[in-house]
């Protein structure tokens, strides 16, 4: 049950985020900081075990599945957005057409400032 | 049998069936197995993603039988609560990264939080403008990061989830297109710096058109969508909190 095992890690790491989150009250969700601790914990262990892998990998793979009853949601609410959605799509099309283009041009020019481009 | 006695015995059927969450979840299988199996069928196009199909498959199914949205998500909160747990598995690539991080460290300290922090300002600076309201706002802050984390951002500041998944399907399929018609445009070949724009601003389906250029590229766009991830959740409802009490102060 190397899977299980694993997956009682990512349930342990998320109940510790909770309670991080509960006791200090930080803006953030419990699980960035269960993932960012289980960071922390392998680059000290220095390594991936397989159990870990074995419900992490699967997992990850399934988060396409797992967000679905939340992408359905949106069907439910273009009636109750009507004469929003001229703001919505601008906002959301022009503003990746700009970040994309600022994330190209920064990157190039910071490689290429610190001689990484080649 | 009347027919009466019959549309009795059909209400009775559909009661059974949405009383068990078993059945929102088969219903979610199914609508996303055969989402991927019609995104195949139709030659893997970018602008459709198989989550998009599956999604629309879904919905139809619900309002043909007339199944009320809130009673379906209720069933499917089986499925959701996995979210947790599948974001913390997340830092295992996020720990495979690592050697690169530190390869590239530098430009990585500032192109990040800036281009990451830009993603967020100029959507909402335009949606703003255009007249949005706050909770449209909050539901839109997160629309570069990958879905498990933005769905905690987005609760945290108030906003729509509902919304936020339209915003994120909408982002990523933009952030597509774009990174590759600006790329040509301006001579970049590079699939570090292609890579990591597709997961910057692209979050998970970025990341998977950048795995079909390259494995260079596929692994940077995972490293620009985890690092986004977790500044923007880092930051952003820190940067909320502050604004909205800036707000207040101001308002009042």
């Amino acid at each position: 049950m190397p899977a299980l095992s694993g997956f009682l890690w990512l349930l342990g790491f998320w109940l510790i985020g909770e309670a991080v989150v509960t006791l200090t009250g930080l803006p953030v969700s419990a699980g960035v900081v269960g993932m960012l601790l289980l960071t922390l914990t392998l680059a000290l262990r220095g390594g991936v075990p397989s159990t870990l892998a074995a419900a992490a990998q699967p997992l990850i793979a399934l988060l396409a599945m797992l967000i679905m009853p939340g992408v359905v949601g949106v069907f439910f609410i273009i009636g109750e957005m009507a004469g929003h959605w001229t703001a919505i799509l601008a906002g959301l099309i022009l503003g990746t057409l700009l970040s994309v283009f600022t994330t190209l041009w920064l990157m190039q020019y910071l490689m290429r400032r610190y001689h990484v481009g080649d | 049998m009347s027919v009466t006695n019959s549309f009795d015995q059909l209400a009775t059927l559909r009661a059974v069936l949405l009383a068990t969450p078993l059945f929102a979840v088969g219903l979610t299988l199914a609508a996303y197995l055969l989402g991927i199996c019609v995104f195949q069928r139709l030659g893997r196009p970018t602008w459709l993603p198989a989550i998009l199909v599956a999604a629309l498959m879904l919905a139809a199914v619900l309002s043909l039988t007339g199944i009320p949205y809130q009673e379906y998500q209720q069933g499917a909160a089986w499925l959701t609560v996995l979210l947790g747990p599948a974001t913390v598995a997340l830092g295992m690539p996020l720990y495979q990264q690592l050697p690169r991080i530190r390869e590239l460290w530098r430009p990585l300290l500032f192109s990040l939080p800036l281009a990451a922090g830009l993603a967020v300002i100029y959507a909402l600076g335009i949606a703003w403008l255009l007249g949005a309201s706050p909770t449209i706002l909050a539901s839109l802050a997160a629309k570069s990061v990958t879905a498990p984390i933005a769905i905690g951002i987005t609760q945290q500041l108030g906003g729509s989830v509902a919304l936020l998944m339209g915003a994120l399907l909408i982002t990523g399929v933009a952030a597509i297109a774009f990174v590759s018609l600006l790329a040509r445009w301006m001579g970049i070949r590079d699939e570090r710096i292609i890579g990591f724009a597709l997961g910057l601003n692209g979050h998970a389906l970025g990341t998977v058109r950048a795995f079909e250029i390259g494995p260079t590229a596929g692994a940077f766009a995972s490293l620009g969508m985890s690092l986004t991830g977790v500044l923007t959740a880092l930051l952003l409802p820190l940067a909320w909190r502050l604004l909205t009490l800036a707000g207040m102060s101001v308002g009042s």
